[in-house]
């Protein structure tokens, strides 16, 4: 665990960097310093590991007072990464990844060991194909997936990362995202995470501090950062189109419904334009014996008397969402579909659950209708 | 040139005693001003020392520009004054050193100032000392540098080296001089071909070293 404790930083120049923040980081979780430039994120984050020495308050890590230790010893404890700018160009990409292990004096083969491990988790394989490359023979995203695996060399409990993808295309820095998601789930570490970028701070954290001025204005989860902005400030920084950026914040399996009504696509007609008129809905659902989603059975192409089967008028599908597709991507292929409500399916193709544009209304007026009483 | 090279193969032996005077020579001074000139520059780019650096490279151009037969005119009356010998190998050296000295300090002080600061700063946030981040980043950066440096001051110093046979350090300037006192053509030809040639040789054989020295990957860095 991490705990800030007054920090504050005051420049010989008189610039008052930080002033008095505190802050709990729990171990394990993946806590985002957020905030326009200036604001003193980068200078807390350099307090953690020394590189800017505090001018009062307290930094302890796992009860421990920082400025107890060595602070090179400190250093080798937490890993660093920066922008990509940061490898060492005369080293290979195996030598820069083994840094940390090296100050350590680990044995030569666990050092290798290591090395082909990281390169592994980060997707850089196979590992003996970059371990020998230089940084200047490596692509933006390639260099930058070095730079996490050289921040994990040793193993250590925490991570310090100030604007790790900031220097990199978009699409490359979604994937970076997501992939570093993805290793964080494995590796669980205590993770500081400096961004200016608001989406980028709701897509990785856990919490999110969000720093105006030196100060702490708001420390709380993505979703509450959202739903609840403390400020003008806040309501600012996060955007007008906060609830959009929300919608990225649940899975779809929380807002879909389940068990939705549906045809099997060998019954007759007037039995599907029947159970329709129940229902009182413009589309059905078509799925074979097994439950597998096939495509949509529109109500306006029934005809009185139409005899037939329900395939042979069926649209056939063209998107489709599973489970776990985050709201916002769920929200654009709604839009996408000609029918306006899209089918969830599982990874067998079996239908479970329907979300429509009215369900999604209900779920996001929910979560927000405590701010409109305000 | 018939004649001097009549000379060369009547004498080959003098003539490889000359020029091995003036390797010596330059082996010697630029050896001591190599160190003397890398530890300097990376002292003066220490935090704080800014100013110092300025005066540095300030009066090591001063050297520069001090032309050589005027650098003896004072280092001779020096020497003498100091109790030593006023002529010949050591006063040589002594101001084939001072000329060596500004192109590998101002080279050193230039590639380590270069290192980019992020670098720095990342070699310093995963736990390495100053001392670590000297020997591990700046120096295996600033070195093809550093070299350039000496390649410069060796040529410069093997020409400077002729002029110190005056004072009777020997090597290739004997010959000249010689030559010009008692108008023996085949001997001045012969010394300033060899003088030119070693020089060529020096600056072929260190932009060899330089290549050498340089880290895989910069040269890969470059080739794109």
């Amino acid at each position: 665990m991490i705990k800030l404790e007054k920090v504050t930083k005051i420049y010989p120049d008189g610039t008052e960097a930080v002033k008095g923040i505190s802050l709990e980081i729990p171990k394990g979780e993946f806590c985002v310093l957020l905030g326009p430039s200036g604001c003193g994120k980068t200078t807390t984050l350099k307090m953690i590991n020394r590189l800017i020495p505090l001018t009062s308050g307290r930094i302890l890590i796992d009860g421990k007072d920082i400025t107890e230790v060595n602070e090179n010893e400190l250093r080798r404890g937490i890993g660093y990464a920066i922008q990509e700018i940061g490898l060492f160009p005369h080293m290979t990409v195996g030598e820069n990844i083994a840094t940390v292990p090296r100050l350590l004096h680990w044995p030569k083969g666990r050092i290798q060991r290591r090395v082909e491990e990281l390169l592994e988790l980060v997707g850089l394989v196979p590992p003996e194909e970059f371990v020998n490359k230089y940084p200047a023979e490596l692509s933006g995203g390639q260099r930058q997936r070095v730079g996490v695996a050289r921040a994990l060399g040793a193993d250590p409990p925490i991570l310090l990362m100030d604007e790790p993808f900031g220097a990199i295309d978009p699409i490359t820095r979604e994937r970076l995202q997501d992939e570093f998601l993805r290793i964080q789930e494995e590796i669980k570490k205590t993770i500081v995470f400096v961004t200016h970028d608001i989406n980028e701070a709701i897509k990785m954290g856990d919490r999110i501090a969000l720093m105006r001025d030196g100060r702490l204005v708001q420390y709380a989860t993505p979703a509450e950062l959202l739903a609840h902005p403390k400020d003008d400030f806040v309501r600012d920084f996060v955007g007008a189109d906060r609830t959009l950026k929300a919608l990225r914040l649940l899975r779809v399996r929380e807002v879909m419904d389940e068990q939705p009504p549906s045809v099997e696509a060998s019954e007759s007609l007037s039995e599907a334009g029947e159970r329709m008129r129940q229902l009182g809905v413009n589309f059905l659902p078509v799925v074979d014996r097994e439950g597998r989603f096939l495509g949509w059975l529109n109500r306006s192409a029934l005809r009185p008397g139409r005899e037939g089967r329900v395939q042979e008028l069926m649209t056939p599908y063209s998107v489709l969402a599973t489970p776990d597709t985050p709201l916002n991507e769920a929200l654009s292929m709604m839009f996408e579909s000609a029918v306006g409500n899209l089918a969830v399916v599982d990874g067998e193709g079996k239908l479970r659950g329907l979300l429509t544009f009215r369900r999604m209304h209900e779920v996001l007026r929910e979560s927000y209708r405590e701010e409109d009483e305000k | 040139m018939v004649e001097a090279w009549q000379f060369v193969l009547r004498r080959p032996e003098l003539l490889g005693e000359w020029t091995l005077q003036h390797l010596y020579i330059i082996l010697v001074s630029n050896g001591i001003s190599l160190i003397v000139a890398v530890a300097a520059g990376i002292w003066i780019t220490g935090k704080g020392r800014e100013h110092i650096a300025d005066v540095i490279l300030y009066l090591a151009d001063i050297i520069m520009t001090i032309p050589s037969l005027a650098m003896f005119g004072f280092l001779m009356p020096l020497f003498a004054a100091l109790g030593l010998k006023s002529y010949g190998f050591w006063v040589a050296v002594v101001a084939l050193i001072l000329y060596g000295l500004l192109p590998v300090i101002r080279n050193t002080y230039t590639a380590i100032k270069e290192v980019d600061p992020a670098m720095i700063e990342a070699g310093r946030g995963m736990g390495m000392s100053e001392l670590q981040i000297l020997t591990r980043i700046k120096l295996p950066l600033a070195t093809p540098v550093i070299m350039a440096g000496l390649r410069n001051a060796v040529v410069i110093n093997i020409g400077i080296a002729a002029i110190a046979a005056m004072i009777g350090a020997g090597g290739l300037g004997v010959p000249i001089f010689r030559g010009l006192r008692n108008l023996r053509i085949d001997l001045i030809i012969a010394g300033s071909v060899a003088v030119t040639v070693l020089a060529w040789v020096a600056d072929a054989l260190l932009g060899l070293v330089e290549h050498w020295v340089t880290p895989a990957g910069l040269k890969r860095a470059r080739q794109r």
